[in-house]
C-alpha cells in the first residue's frame, strides 16, 4: 500500500517537474520572438501544420454538420419546429463543437506530427548538432512551430464552422426540405457576434496554445529512442485531448455561466 | 608545429543522477595534433565532447579552451566559441529537411553574412574536399551511412574551425568507407592546420592516425601516451582494452551466483 | 518543397480562414448593432417580463429595430424597467407607441413588440413608453381559463 502511494506521489512529482520544464521551454522559446528572417520558418510550419490539416478538417466538418443537422431536424420536427435547425446547428457549432472537434483533430494530426518530428530530431542528434553550431534549437525549431499552431488552429476552426454549417444546409435544406429563409434568418437572429462567434474563437485560441505547447514539449523532452518517440506521440494526443475537453468545460462555465 | 595546448581540462567531475561520469579527470589536448580519446562504451566519452563544447556543465573542475574556461562563458562567448568548433556526430545528424548543399551551407548562413555566390563556392569546396561535390542536390534520406558522415564532415569544416571533434566516426562502417574517413581525418587535420579530437572505441583504426592517445575508464584517465607506447602500457585495464581481451579487469561474467548451485537449484526444485 | 508553393498555399490558407471568420460574422450572426451606430434609448415599465433577456429583440411590424440593453426591477412599484437601444435617430416613434412582450415562434424566445400610435409628439432619447402590456405567462392564462370555465 505504501509502495502504491509512493509511486503515485513520485509520478505526481515527475509530472510537476515536467510542467516546470515545459514552462521554461515555453518561456525561452517565446522570449526570442521571431525576427524577419525567422518568418520563413514560421511560414513553413504553418504550411505543415495548418494547410496540411485542411483536408481532414473539411471532411470532418462536412460530415459533422450534416449529421447534427439531421439529428436536430428529426427531433425538432416532432414539435413542428424544423425552422430552428439553422439556429440549433449554428449555436452548437460556434460555441462547442467547432472549437473542440477542430482542436481534437488538430492534436491527432498536427500535434502528433510535431511531437514525432521534434522527437526524431532529438534522437538523431540534430538538435545537439544545431546547438554545437551556435544555433539555439528553441529558437529555430520550437518557436516557429508554437507560432504556427497558435495561428493555424483558430483559422482551422473558422473553416470548420463554415463547412459544417454548409454540411447542415445540404442536409436540412436540399435534402430534407427545410425552408432556407427560416433556416438562415433563425440562425441570424439567434447568433450573436461576440457571444457566440467571438467566444468560440477565444476558446479556439486557448486550445491552440495548449495543444501546441504539449505537442512541442513532448517532442523536445522525449527519450531519444524509437520507443520514446512512440510514447511521446501517444502522450501528446491523449494529454491534448484531455486538456481540451477539461478546458472546454471550464471555459464554457465561465463564458456562458448564468446557470 | 606549435606545441601549445588548445584544451586544458583539470579536475573535471560530473555526476548524472547517481552515476559518476567523471571523477577528477585531467587532460591536455595539444594544438595541431590528432588526439584520440578511447575507452569502453558508456564511460562518458561523448559527454566529454559536450562539456568541451559547452553543452553540458560539469559539477566541478575547469575546462579551458583556447585559454578561456568554457564553464564560465556567457552566451555570446559560447556563440563565438562554436563558430570555431566543428563536430561530427555519431549519427551524422544531418538536418533531414534540408538538402546536402543546404546542410553544408547552414553554418555559413548562421555565422556569416556572405553573399550567395561566396556561400556556393565555399560549399562546393568543402563538398569537394570530402569527395561529394556531385551529391550536392541529394536529400539526406538518399545517402548511405558513409556518405552521410562525409557530408556531416563537410558541414563541420565549413567555417574552417580550429577544433574538430569526432564522435565515434568509425562505428559501423565498411572497410572502404573506413579507409576514406581515416584518410580524410588525417588530411584535413594537416591541410586546415586544426586540432582534431577523435572519440572512439575502434582501437586499430584510431591508433593508425592518432598522434596522442588517452584511455578513459571509470571517470578518470587510465593511461595516456603515443600510439606505440600505449600498446605496451603497464595498466591491466588499458591492456585489456587495447588488445580486446574478453576477460581481465572488466570481467566476462556478469555477477551471478555460483554456477553449480544455480543448476542444482533447478534440479532440486 | 518549393518555397513559392509554400508561400502561396499558406497565403491561401490564411485567406480562407479570414474569409470564414468574416462569413461567420456577417452571414451567420447577422449585422449586429454596434455602439457606433446612431441610436437612442427608450425605457418601458412592465408588470411582468418573464422570459425576456438581455439582447432580446425589439421589433416593430416584424422588423428588428433594437435590442434590450438592461432589465431592472423597480422595488417601489413592483415593476420591471426595461431599457432598449433603438436604431436610428430619435423622433421616429410617436409618444403613444405601445410596447408588448410577445413570444416568437415555437421555441418561445421573448421579444418586445412596438406598435405605432397616432400622437403628434415623438419619443426622444431616454423617454418612457407608457402603453405597455406584460408577458403572457402560461400558468396565469390557464388559471384564468379554469376560473372562467368554472364560473
Amino acid at each position: 500500500m505504501i509502495r502504491f502511494v509512493r509511486s503515485v506521489g513520485s509520478q505526481a512529482l515527475e509530472r510537476l517537474a515536467g510542467l516546470g520544464r515545459s514552462t521554461v521551454m515555453w518561456a525561452t522559446a517565446i522570449w526570442g520572438l521571431p525576427g524577419p528572417g525567422d518568418l520563413v520558418l514560421v511560414l513553413r510550419q504553418i504550411y505543415h501544420v495548418g494547410v496540411l490539416s485542411l483536408i481532414i478538417i473539411v471532411l470532418s466538418a462536412f460530415s459533422i454538420g450534416a449529421v447534427i443537422a439531421l439529428q436536430f431536424y428529426t427531433q425538432l420536427s416532432r414539435f413542428g419546429a424544423e425552422d430552428a435547425v439553422g439556429l440549433g446547428l449554428a449555436l452548437t457549432l460556434l460555441r462547442e463543437l467547432g472549437p473542440v472537434v477542430t482542436a481534437l483533430l488538430f492534436a491527432g494530426r498536427a500535434g502528433s506530427a510535431i511531437t514525432a518530428e521534434i522527437g526524431l530530431m532529438k534522437a538523431t542528434e540534430q538538435l545537439s548538432s544545431m546547438e554545437m553550431m551556435g544555433v539555439d534549437p528553441l529558437h529555430r525549431i520550437v518557436a516557429p512551430r508554437l507560432w504556427a499552431g497558435i495561428i493555424s488552429l483558430p483559422l482551422l476552426t473558422a473553416v470548420f464552422n463554415v463547412v459544417a454549417i454548409y454540411g447542415g444546409v445540404v442536409v436540412a435544406v436540399e435534402w430534407l426540405g427545410s425552408d432556407p429563409g427560416a433556416f438562415w434568418s433563425g440562425m441570424r437572429d439567434a447568433v450573436e457576434l461576440w457571444d457566440d462567434v467571438g467566444k468560440g474563437m477565444l476558446k479556439s485560441v486557448a486550445f491552440a496554445l495548449v495543444v501546441t505547447w504539449i505537442a512541442v514539449f513532448q517532442g523536445y523532452d522525449t527519450e531519444p529512442t524509437a520507443e520514446g518517440i512512440g510514447l511521446a506521440t501517444t502522450r501528446t494526443v491523449v494529454l491534448s485531448s484531455v486538456m481540451v475537453l477539461a478546458m472546454d468545460f471550464l471555459l464554457t462555465l465561465s463564458m456562458y455561466g448564468d446557470f | 608545429m606549435p606545441e601549445k595546448n588548445l584544451i586544458e581540462i583539470e579536475g573535471l567531475s560530473f555526476k548524472r543522477g547517481d552515476r559518476v561520469i567523471f571523477d577528477g579527470l585531467d587532460m591536455v589536448v595539444r594544438a595541431g595534433q590528432i588526439t584520440a580519446i578511447m575507452g569502453p562504451s558508456g564511460t562518458g566519452k561523448t559527454t566529454l565532447l559536450r562539456v568541451i563544447g559547452g553543452q553540458v556543465r560539469p559539477d566541478s573542475g575547469s575546462v579551458r579552451v583556447g585559454g578561456k574556461d568554457v564553464c564560465l562563458m556567457s552566451r555570446g562567448e559560447l556563440f563565438e566559441l562554436r563558430k570555431d568548433l566543428g563536430m561530427l556526430f555519431q549519427s551524422s545528424a544531418l538536418f533531414t529537411d534540408l538538402s546536402v548543399f543546404e546542410n553544408v551551407a547552414f553554418p555559413l548562413r548562421v555565422h556569416t553574412d556572405l553573399p550567395e555566390d561566396s556561400i556556393r563556392d565555399l560549399v562546393l569546396m568543402k563538398l569537394n574536399a570530402v569527395g561529394l561535390r556531385g551529391a550536392r542536390d541529394l536529400e539526406p534520406s538518399q545517402l548511405s551511412g558513409g556518405m552521410s558522415r562525409r557530408v556531416a564532415l563537410a558541414r563541420a569544416i565549413a567555417l574552417d574551425p580550429s577544433l574538430l571533434m569526432y564522435d565515434e566516426p568509425f562505428t559501423g562502417q565498411d572497410p572502404i568507407a573506413l579507409g576514406v574517413l581515416l584518410s580524410l581525418i588525417k588530411n584535413l587535420n594537416q591541410a586546415l592546420r586544426t586540432t582534431s579530437l577523435v572519440v572512439s572505441h575502434d582501437v586499430r583504426e584510431t591508433l593508425r592516425i592518432a598522434d596522442y592517445v588517452y584511455v578513459i575508464a571509470d571517470g578518470v584517465v587510465m593511461g595516456q601516451g603515443s600510439p606505440e607506447s600505449i600498446a605496451s602500457h603497464e595498466s591491466d585495464r588499458v591492456q585489456q582494452f587495447i588488445h580486446g581481451s574478453p576477460d581481465g579487469p572488466v570481467p566476462f561474467h556478469y555477477p551471478a551466483d555460483d554456477f553449480v548451485y544455480d543448476i542444482l537449484e533447478d534440479a532440486a526444485g | 518543397m518549393h518555397m513559392r508553393t509554400i508561400e502561396i498555399s499558406v497565403g491561401a490558407f490564411v485567406l480562407a480562414g479570414i474569409l470564414a471568420l468574416v462569413f461567420l460574422a456577417v452571414k451567420v450572426s447577422g449585422i449586429s448593432l454596434s455602439a457606433d451606430r446612431a441610436g437612442y434609448t427608450l425605457l418601458a415599465r412592465f408588470d411582468d417580463v418573464s422570459g425576456l433577456r438581455l439582447r432580446s429583440k425589439v421589433s416593430m411590424a416584424g422588423v428588428t429595430i433594437g435590442r434590450v440593453a438592461r432589465i431592472e426591477v423597480d422595488m417601489e412599484y413592483g415593476q420591471a424597467v426595461v431599457t432598449m437601444e433603438i436604431e436610428g435617430d430619435e423622433g421616429g416613434l410617436t409618444a403613444d407607441t405601445g410596447a408588448q412582450i410577445l413570444t416568437e415562434g415555437v421555441l418561445g424566445a421573448r421579444y418586445v413588440n412596438l406598435m405605432p400610435g397616432a400622437d403628434e409628439e415623438m419619443l426622444g432619447d431616454g423617454d418612457y413608453i407608457t402603453e405597455t402590456q406584460g408577458a403572457l405567462v402560461l400558468e396565469n392564462l390557464i388559471g384564468d381559463l379554469v376560473t372562467r370555465l368554472g364560473a
